[in-house]
Parts: C-alpha cells; sequence; structure tokens
C-alpha cells in the first residue's frame, strides 16, 4: 500500500512539474543581439565582455557582431537600422535587439542592465529579428553608387585595376603633393641652400642638405605618426569624426583664402627677428671646420625648425590620418602609407636642393604652382569635410 | 632710368624672379639695375620703406633718382618688358 502511495506520489510529481515547467520552457525564445562596434572602441570592449556572460546566462540568446570601421556593408547596415529605427547611429557601441536599440555603453549596472532587462523581456514575450528582415531586403539606396564606379578598372600595361586598392594611394598621392607646396619650412631650406652653395665641397654639400631634408622628413613622420596613433586609440567616435571634418571644411577655407589673397606670388616679410636667429645658426654650422659637428647641428636645427613649422601645416596631416583610420589595415600598412606620404611631401625639396646642386644656383618654383595646389586643397578638403559630416562611409577605403 | 630690386635668398618668388632679369638684362644692355638682399642691405629697406609687405620689390627710378613705379612679386617677363620699354626715356 505505500509502495502504491510512493508510485502515485511520484507519478503526480512529475506530472505537475510538467504541467508547471513545461509552459515555461515553451516561452523561452531565442534572441539574437546585433551588436555594432569598432576596433579601438574602448566601451565596445567593455560591453563585448557583458554580452559574453550574457550568452553564458542566457542559452537561447545568440550575439552576431559588426565591426563598422572596417566593412562598409556592416556600416551601411547600422545606418539603414539608423533609418528604421529613426535612432541616431553617429557613434558606436549599438546594440539592437528585436526592434529595441540601446545606443552606447557605460558599464554593466546602467546600460548593461538596460541590455539585459531587454534581453529578457524578448526570451519571455519573443521579437521580430529586425536585423535578419532588413538584411534580406535589398538597399536601393546602397546598391546605387557601385554602378557609377566600377569596382575594376582595365589600363594598359598595368592591366586590370581594383578601384578600391587604388582610392587610397591616390589619394594619399594628391593630398600629400598638396601639404608639400606649404611653403612653411620651405625658407630655411632655401636659407641652406644659398649658404652650401657657398661651399666648395660638392660631396659635403650634398650630405649637408641630405641630412637637412631627412631629418626634416623624420619629424614630419614622427608627427603623422602620433596623429595616426591617436586617431587609431580614439576609433570610432562620432564627435572625433565631426571635429576633423570641421577643421577639414577649415582649412579648406584657409586654402582657398591663400588662392585669392596672394595673387602676386611673393614673399611676406614677417618674423624678422626668427630668420634672422635661425640664418646665423646656419652660417655657423656650415662654416664649422669639423664636419660631424656641422652635420649633428644641421640634424638638430632641422628638428627644431621644423617642429617649430608644424603648427602651420597641422590641418592637413590630422585630416588625412584621420581618413586612414577609417580603412581597416593591418598596421604596418598604415605605416608603408605615412612613408610614402612623406617621400610625396618632401619632393618639391628633394628637387629644388638637387637642382640647385647640380647647376650651382639657387632656383625657385613658380608660385602658380601652389596657387594652383591651395586651390585644388582647399576644394578637396571642403569636399573631405563634408564627407566626414555627413557622409563618411565614402572615405572607407577598401 | 633704373631698377632696384631687392630680394631675400629665403624668397621662393625671388629665387623665381632671378633668371627672369638675367634674361632682360642681356636683352637690354642698356638697362641700370642695382641689387639688394633684405636682411643685409637694411638702409636700403628703410629708405624705400620694406619692412612690411611683399618680396621681391622692384623699383623703378627716373633719371632724377625719383621712383616713379613699384612693382612686387612675381611678376611675368612680357610684363617687366613692356613697363621697361614704356619708360626708357624717363
Amino acid at each position: 500500500m505505500k509502495l502504491i502511495k510512493l508510485f502515485f506520489t511520484i507519478l503526480i510529481t512529475l506530472v505537475l512539474s510538467f504541467i508547471i515547467i513545461k509552459p515555461i520552457t515553451a516561452q523561452e525564445n531565442d534572441v539574437t543581439i546585433h551588436f555594432f562596434w569598432a576596433r579601438g572602441c574602448p566601451h565596445c570592449a567593455k560591453e563585448e565582455v557583458f554580452l559574453q556572460k550574457l550568452t553564458e546566462k542566457y542559452h537561447s540568446l545568440t550575439i552576431k557582431d559588426y565591426e563598422v570601421t572596417s566593412s562598409q556593408e556592416n556600416a551601411l547596415l547600422l545606418k539603414r537600422i539608423g533609418k528604421e529605427l529613426n535612432a541616431d547611429v553617429s557613434g558606436v557601441p549599438f546594440t539592437v535587439i528585436g526592434k529595441n536599440y540601446v545606443a552606447g555603453y557605460y558599464d554593466d549596472a546602467t546600460t548593461g542592465k538596460e541590455i539585459e532587462e531587454k534581453v529578457s523581456c524578448a526570451i519571455r514575450e519573443g521579437c521580430i529579428d529586425l536585423i535578419s528582415n532588413l538584411k534580406q531586403k535589398p538597399d536601393i539606396e546602397a546598391e546605387e553608387p557601385t554602378s557609377i564606379i566600377p569596382s575594376s578598372l582595365n589600363v594598359p600595361i598595368f592591366g586590370s585595376i581594383t578601384t578600391q586598392n587604388l582610392s587610397l594611394p591616390a589619394f594619399t598621392f594628391v593630398i600629400a603633393l598638396l601639404d608639400g607646396f606649404n611653403p612653411c619650412a620651405m625658407w630655411v631650406l632655401l636659407f641652406l641652400i644659398s649658404l652650401l652653395l657657398g661651399m666648395h665641397n660638392r660631396l659635403k654639400m650634398f650630405i649637408l642638405g641630405f641630412s637637412f631634408i631627412f631629418a626634416s622628413a623624420l619629424v614630419y613622420f614622427l608627427f603623422l605618426s602620433a596623429w595616426l596613433n591617436i586617431f587609431l586609440f580614439l576609433g570610432f567616435i562620432a564627435w572625433i569624426r565631426i571635429a576633423i571634418g570641421f577643421v577639414a571644411l577649415g582649412v579648406g577655407g584657409l586654402n582657398i583664402k591663400e588662392y585669392l589673397a596672394n595673387k602676386s606670388g611673393g614673399c611676406k616679410v614677417t618674423g624678422d627677428k626668427k630668420r634672422r636667429k635661425i640664418f646665423e645658426r646656419l652660417k655657423g654650422i656650415t662654416q664649422n671646420k669639423q664636419f660631424i659637428v656641422a652635420l649633428f647641428g644641421i640634424i638638430l636645427l632641422a628638428f627644431a625648425v621644423n617642429l617649430v613649422e608644424l603648427v602651420c601645416s597641422a590641418g592637413l596631416p590630422a585630416v588625412y590620418t584621420k581618413v586612414l583610420t577609417m580603412s581597416k589595415l593591418p598596421t604596418w600598412q598604415y605605416y608603408l602609407y605615412l612613408i610614402f606620404y612623406i617621400l610625396i611631401f618632401m619632393l618639391d625639396d628633394l628637387i629644388i636642393f638637387i637642382t640647385a646642386m647640380v647647376t650651382l644656383q639657387a632656383v625657385g618654383i613658380q608660385s602658380k604652382y601652389s596657387r594652383f595646389s591651395h586651390l585644388v586643397g582647399g576644394i578637396l578638403m571642403f569636399i573631405i569635410g563634408i564627407l566626414l559630416l555627413f557622409k563618411p562611409e565614402l572615405l572607407m577605403f577598401g | 632710368m633704373k631698377v632696384l630690386k631687392i630680394g631675400a635668398v629665403w624668397c621662393n618668388g625671388c629665387l623665381v624672379m632671378r633668371p627672369r632679369w638675367q634674361e632682360i638684362e642681356k636683352e637690354n644692355p642698356w638697362l641700370e639695375t642695382q641689387y639688394f638682399d633684405f636682411d643685409k642691405d637694411k638702409e636700403i629697406v628703410e629708405r624705400y620703406k620694406i619692412e612690411s609687405g611683399v618680396l621681391p620689390v622692384f623699383i623703378f627710378l627716373d633719371k632724377n633718382g625719383n621712383e616713379f613705379l613699384r612693382l612686387n612679386g612675381e611678376v611675368e617677363k612680357a610684363t617687366l618688358i613692356k613697363t621697361i620699354l614704356e619708360n626708357k626715356e624717363k
């Protein structure tokens, strides 16, 4: 009798547990979190750790992540979601759970809690996976540009060239060439040439001149690297992009102003004391009988002069490195682009120096070229500024 | 007529103008010109008030040494020749 009682007790318990538990498991819906993030973004990294913990807690939860700085496709998807949800998607992290979203991430207790609440609600009640539905629908707007720009070009001799691979080197070339025409540090080189021409040893002339140019290039490389690392560290932060967009517009305005103002192509007579000081130092260095002292002197002076003159050309390198970081590249490629930039940047200095050393006469570059570069540079900076502000995805090369 | 040319070794525009003037002087041997360095010849710089402005500066003087024209910056060779020929008798 006791055995029958025990049997029924177990049976009732089992039946009851099925009645009670089954409906709960039936309501547990599969939920997908769509996590938009960017490389180098500290808040994204924080959220990633939190989401990982969340998947361990909720087994019906799946995370799909989208890196937006390296993939134009992901950036466009984020933009479409923004439109669909009527949300501001100018920054990451951006998290979508069904039709709900969470912009940004502060910490587990605040934003994390908000995400978890949305997740548990979606698990209980189920939700439409908005992004999966969006991905199935073709984006008419996004498809339009591809019909205008072909993905590859057939060039004689070189054969087929992928346009996306071409755009970043071409962009680097144009910006570096424009930056090179910036006459900030040119006057020091002309000073040096005038002094070197008075020397009788051509080998020493070449060594001193090249050392000056090489040291100047090194300073500029370090300067560009600093900008690059700042932007890589800050990552995909919307206000940085907007600020650089305004810098680009400002640089554009200054270039156009320079184009319109200096029609005569002359040299403004300013900074008399500074010029005299540098001239005296250069004179002392080049006339030093000990060549090694002269060599070190010229390198140090190149560092000092270029560091001071950097202020004058801060805009272009900042805009260029910002655009560069928007293309996902291996680190060594970033630096390769910087070296390429420097080579193009120093081109006019090298031409002036080599011509002067060969002909033994100082030569200048006609101002019409620098005026033209100001005009082209100004227009280009305006376009980049507008793109950075309104269509940054168009500047994500590759 | 005499032309005073004021330039500087650090000025790109002055270097551009140098070969242009060399050609003009060769083609017009009667023309009297004189070069002054902005950093060295301070007396001329002060006398003609070139402390501020744009280099190079070309000052055209008449027979009595009075200035009648001043040009700045990079000037086209044709413009210079036209100016010189028009004022040859001054």
